[in-house]
């Protein structure tokens, strides 16, 4: 079985790719303007942001990048499209000849080109007779197509496939929502010939259009019969596909080049980008560096970026191991809490696992630290209600003259009565702060 | 069938006709650093129709002005009117209008060329006005020379094409249609400059008016198949040349038997594509009978409101672009493009400009149209072509009058170089004595 | 150029073209397109661009900017409830 894919995603600029009109429209045509109406004598101006992004799309994707390139008009009739042509693609996308691993398995990736989205129609009136109420606000909104080798294997392959990407392009070029910011058109063939699913919205969809195809295929050659090249349609409500009804003939594009663009030289702007570190390349890093499972690391990074930070801040302190335990056992659990303050918070934390690592803490202690720093009762600095902490150490030490005279021989002493008012005062203090006033009173008595 | 306008119109037109007539001898306006001008029916314009000389576009009142005529109004300039002209430009001769056929100042049975007629016809009836007109393969030159005035057309890019409805995006320039040199000098700065509305207005170099032209390049292939007239009228518009001093020197340029193949290949190929989006939706004749499949419904609008034509060029360009034709002729196009241009670039080395008859004959009457095969009309303008296909600035002016009709040649200088033109067309005013004809009001 | 390759490049373009007016572009367009064959005489040039002169790395800044009103266009396109109302799908 081959499947390959076709993948339009909206790229998250502000404004359209060739007018500057934003790409935040609300009430139909609201957001529109001549050029994005294709109104005679109006003129597409290319915006840089969307240009950047597909190219570093095509440099991530592991793309030639062509030295140079131009847009071209791909023209079809329809009544989304206000012009009757596409700006879009065609004899010079930004890449071609790349791949993207998926599951340890490289996809061959054919090419990637910028082009602009038409406009929506709602379907109104009888079925089978709809008449088309046209928004045009989505025209001229960035898409980046993808076309992927027909190298996947499986309808679950493709749907991982367009799981990973999509999680890449998150965080490449911050593109944003799941399942409707992408299209999909996915090619299959069972046997001999090809079929090709059109307009797929979503993952999900695209791996249950695919399923069902590979059902209907593998029956009519299990008939003997044979498959017919064609475009079908997947139906989301049925859960089936559907020969294409819309085309009464093939069209003939006569692609021809968009003279109002004139050229982009993208080879020099290629070679000046970094490509970031992605959340599934920096995955498979950590788990080379501190050898652990993929699974893990997936996890980490993909549960927020800022945890993984914060496992590679650990890792570098106490070691993979460690660091993983803390990661994914008590900070994730109160992530949600965590995050917002990390910025006060990450000193603190690290403190912990450190103290607890070099055996100055116990585990439990450590733990009920994190958790006191993520319900917010924390207090770094003593203030004016601390009264409760000076009498509850008074009381310890009083209570306890044996670890006083220890601790004027080995202040490590002080660890047990530490211990005693962090557990007495529920975490509500840093062991730093009781530290600092335990020695306090101590130095006092000796 | 012609419809009669009812006695409401007729009154309308009449006020039209009567604030028309008062804004053109209004000498105050004129006094205070105004002006009047017109702008081709292609050209966008707030309070105007812009129909491009198409009934598809009846009707469609643009939301904004075209860069050059908002420029032209900022600097004082009071748009008087929309200029007749070839359906969206299709035609030498201004007779594939959807609006009446304009016709020649000098003798009513002639036209007035195309596709800017209207334009010349305008700019040699009224005393001190400015035209647009827009050239995409001589557009201008074509008219300026059967009208009698002087046409300019600058190098693609110097003048924005924002609010310009397209013909061919690669091809399409706005230019000047006018009596004077000193018009020239006066409005091509106004006009000129980058865009940020036209990418392709933005590499422009600063517009320079200085230059002159001393050397002129006729090349051979550009004296063949004048009509005696306009050969005459040339040879003595070289011999005035030289006798003022200017140097004329014969050339080969065996590329420009490409040109005109060239330019109605990528002109319809370009051109097919631009006038897709008119289809009954959303501006100009708009189709209500919505219970239409949606092919049947774009082609019933396109079918009954482009005109023959246009028909023709979008089945020409359609043709030149599809599968299985592309490579031979929209691709090969494309190349030849770049032979003209360099062809030019070597000339230029040793001259300052390319001269030559603008038209191979005088304006010709309605009957002698009629009766030329659409090649042979194609065929006309294998002169004014080649500099529009390389993108070079060209000027057409007045050098002779064969029977009471105006015969022009055309100058051509490299890319940017139009204050060489402006130059040569402030020469030739000194030396050649313009007719213009008697104006009836 | 007979009559079906017109028949068919007039169905690309969206033409209805009646059986006289195919006869008359058929007859049209053969003679321009014999004529254009001289193109094939021309060398061929390697570098070639989409436009007479050089237009390179013309790019706008992601902006948002608005010159133009919506309600004014829609009136323009003649909308209803401001969609704009078209054809059957099928």
């Amino acid at each position: 079985m081959k499947i390959g894919l076709e993948i339009h995603v909206q790229l998250p600029t502000r404004s359209k790719l060739f007018c500057g009109c934003s790409t935040a429209g609300e009430t139909p045509n609201s957001s529109v303007c001549p050029t994005c109406l294709g109104l005679p004598g109006s003129r597409p101006f290319l915006n840089r942001q969307a240009l950047e992004m597909g190219v570093l799309i095509a440099k991530f994707l592991n793309c030639k990048i062509a030295d140079r390139v131009w847009f071209a008009r791909k023209t079809y009739f329809y009544p989304d499209l206000p012009k009757n042509f596409q700006i879009t693609q065609y004899d010079s996308p930004l890449g071609t000849d790349g791949h993207f691993t998926v599951g340890g398995r490289s996809i061959g990736i054919w090419r990637v080109h910028i082009e602009e989205d038409p406009g929506r129609i709602r379907r109104v009136g009888r079925s089978g007779e709809e008449v088309a109420l046209v928004d045009y606000d989505r025209s001229g909104i960035p898409l980046v197509e993808i076309v992927t080798a027909p190298d996947m294997s499986s309808p679950a392959e493709a749907r991982d496939f367009l799981t990973d990407l999509i999680i890449e392009l998150r965080r490449l070029i911050g593109v944003t929502g799941e399942e409707q910011t992408m299209r999909v058109d996915a090619n299959i063939s069972v046997g001999e010939e090809r079929v090709e699913i059109k307009n797929i919205t979503g993952m999900r969809n695209v791996e249950k259009g695919l399923k069902s195809e590979v059902n209907r295929q593998t029956k009519m050659l299990a008939a003997g019969k044979r498959i017919v090249r064609e475009t079908r349609h997947f139906d989301e409500e049925r859960g089936v596909t559907m020969p294409g009804r819309e085309k009464e003939f093939e069209e003939d594009y006569g692609y021809i080049g968009e003279p109002d663009l004139g050229t982009y030289r993208i080879g020099p702007l290629a070679a000046s980008m970094a490509i970031p570190e992605t959340p599934l390349v920096r995955a498979a890093r950590l788990s080379k560096e501190w050898r652990m499972g993929d699974q893990a690391a997936r996890q980490i990074v993909l549960t927020d970026w800022a945890l993984a930070d914060m496992f590679e801040i650990l890792a570098a302190k106490v070691g993979g191991e460690a660091a993983m335990s803390w990661t994914m056992g008590p900070l994730s659990s109160s992530w949600k809490d965590l995050r917002g303050r990390l910025l006060d918070l990450k000193g603190g934390i690290v403190d912990i696992v450190v103290s607890v690592a070099s055996g100055e803490m116990t585990d439990s202690e450590g733990r009920m630290r994190i958790s006191a720093l993520s319900s917010g009762k924390e207090a770094e600095a003593p203030g004016e209600n601390e009264g409760d902490l000076d009498a509850i150490i008074v009381q310890l030490v009083d209570e306890h003259p044996e670890v006083v005279k220890d601790y004027q021989g080995n202040e490590r002493a002080a660890n047990f009565l530490i211990g005693q008012v962090m557990k007495a005062m529920r975490g509500k203090y840093s062991s730093k702060v009781v530290a600092e006033r335990m020695k306090k009173e101590l130095e006092k008595r000796v | 069938m012609t419809t009669f306008p009812t006695a409401d119109q007729l009154r309308s037109i009449d006020e039209r006709h009567q604030v028309f007539c008062e804004r053109l001898e209004d000498p105050l306006a004129l006094d205070q650093g105004t002006f009047h001008f017109s702008a081709k029916d292609n050209l966008c314009s707030r309070g105007f129709q812009a129909r491009a000389g198409s009934r598809i576009l009846k009707g469609y009142r643009p939301p904004f002005d075209a860069t050059p005529i908002r420029k032209l109004r900022e600097s004082g300039g009071l748009l008087l009117g929309k200029t007749n002209m070839d359906e969206f430009g299709f035609g030498t001769f201004s007779t594939n209008s959807g609006f009446g056929v304009p016709r020649n100042p000098f003798d009513p049975e002639r036209s007035c060329g195309g596709s800017s007629g209207g334009a010349a016809a305008a700019a040699s009836l009224i005393p001190q006005h400015v035209a647009l007109g827009v050239s995409t393969g001589g557009s201008i030159s074509c008219p300026a020379a059967f009208c009698g005035v002087i046409g300019l057309t600058p190098t693609y890019g110097r003048v924005s094409r924002w609010g310009l409805i397209d013909y061919g995006n690669s091809l399409d320039k706005v230019g000047l249609l006018t009596r004077t040199a000193r018009d020239l000098e006066r409005y091509l700065p106004v006009i000129s400059g980058p865009d940020p509305k036209d990418p392709t207005s933005l590499t422009q170099p600063v517009l320079d008016m200085r230059g002159e032209v001393e050397t002129v390049a006729v090349p051979d292939e550009a004296l063949v198949g004048l009509s005696p007239e306009v050969a005459a009228s040339f040879r003595e518009a070289l011999k005035e040349l030289e006798r003022n001093g200017v140097k004329v020197r014969e050339v080969k340029m065996p590329s420009l038997r490409y040109a005109i193949p060239a330019y109605y290949i990528l002109a319809t190929s370009e051109a097919s594509t631009n006038l897709a989006r008119y289809c009954g939706m959303r501006f100009g004749a708009m189709n209500q009978e919505f219970d239409q499949g949606f092919n049947d419904f774009f082609a019933q609008t396109r079918s009954e409101d482009f005109g023959p034509e246009a028909k023709r060029r979008i089945l020409l360009g359609t043709f030149s672009r599809m599968v299985g034709f592309r490579n031979r002729y929209y691709m090969k196009a494309l190349q030849v493009r770049q032979l003209i241009i360099r062809e030019y670039r070597r000339v230029f080395d040793s001259c300052d400009a390319v001269l030559t008859p603008t038209m191979p004959f005088v304006a010709p009457r309605f009957d002698e149209i009629a009766r030329m095969r659409p090649l042979e009309m194609y065929q006309a303008d294998f002169l004014t072509v080649p500099p529009n296909l390389a993108g070079m600035p060209h000027l057409s002016l007045p050098c002779g009058y064969s029977h009471g009709m105006p015969v022009g040649m055309q100058a051509v200088t490299p890319q940017w170089t139009e204050g060489s033109l402006v130059g040569l067309a402030r020469f030739w005013e000194e030396e050649f004595h313009y007719r213009f004809p008697e104006v009836m009001v | 150029m007979d009559r079906e390759t017109v028949s068919k490049v007039a169905k690309v373009a969206r033409l209805k073209l009646t059986d006289a007016e195919i006869e008359q572009y058929a007859a049209d367009l053969e003679d321009i397109i014999e004529a254009f064959a001289v193109l094939d005489e021309a060398p061929v040039v390697e570098e070639y661009d989409l436009g007479p002169i050089k237009v390179e790395d013309i790019l706008r800044e992601d902006v948002v900017c608005r010159d133009s009103d919506p309600a004014e266009l829609r009136e323009v396109m003649g909308t209803k409830d401001d969609w704009v109302r078209g054809p059957r799908l099928s």
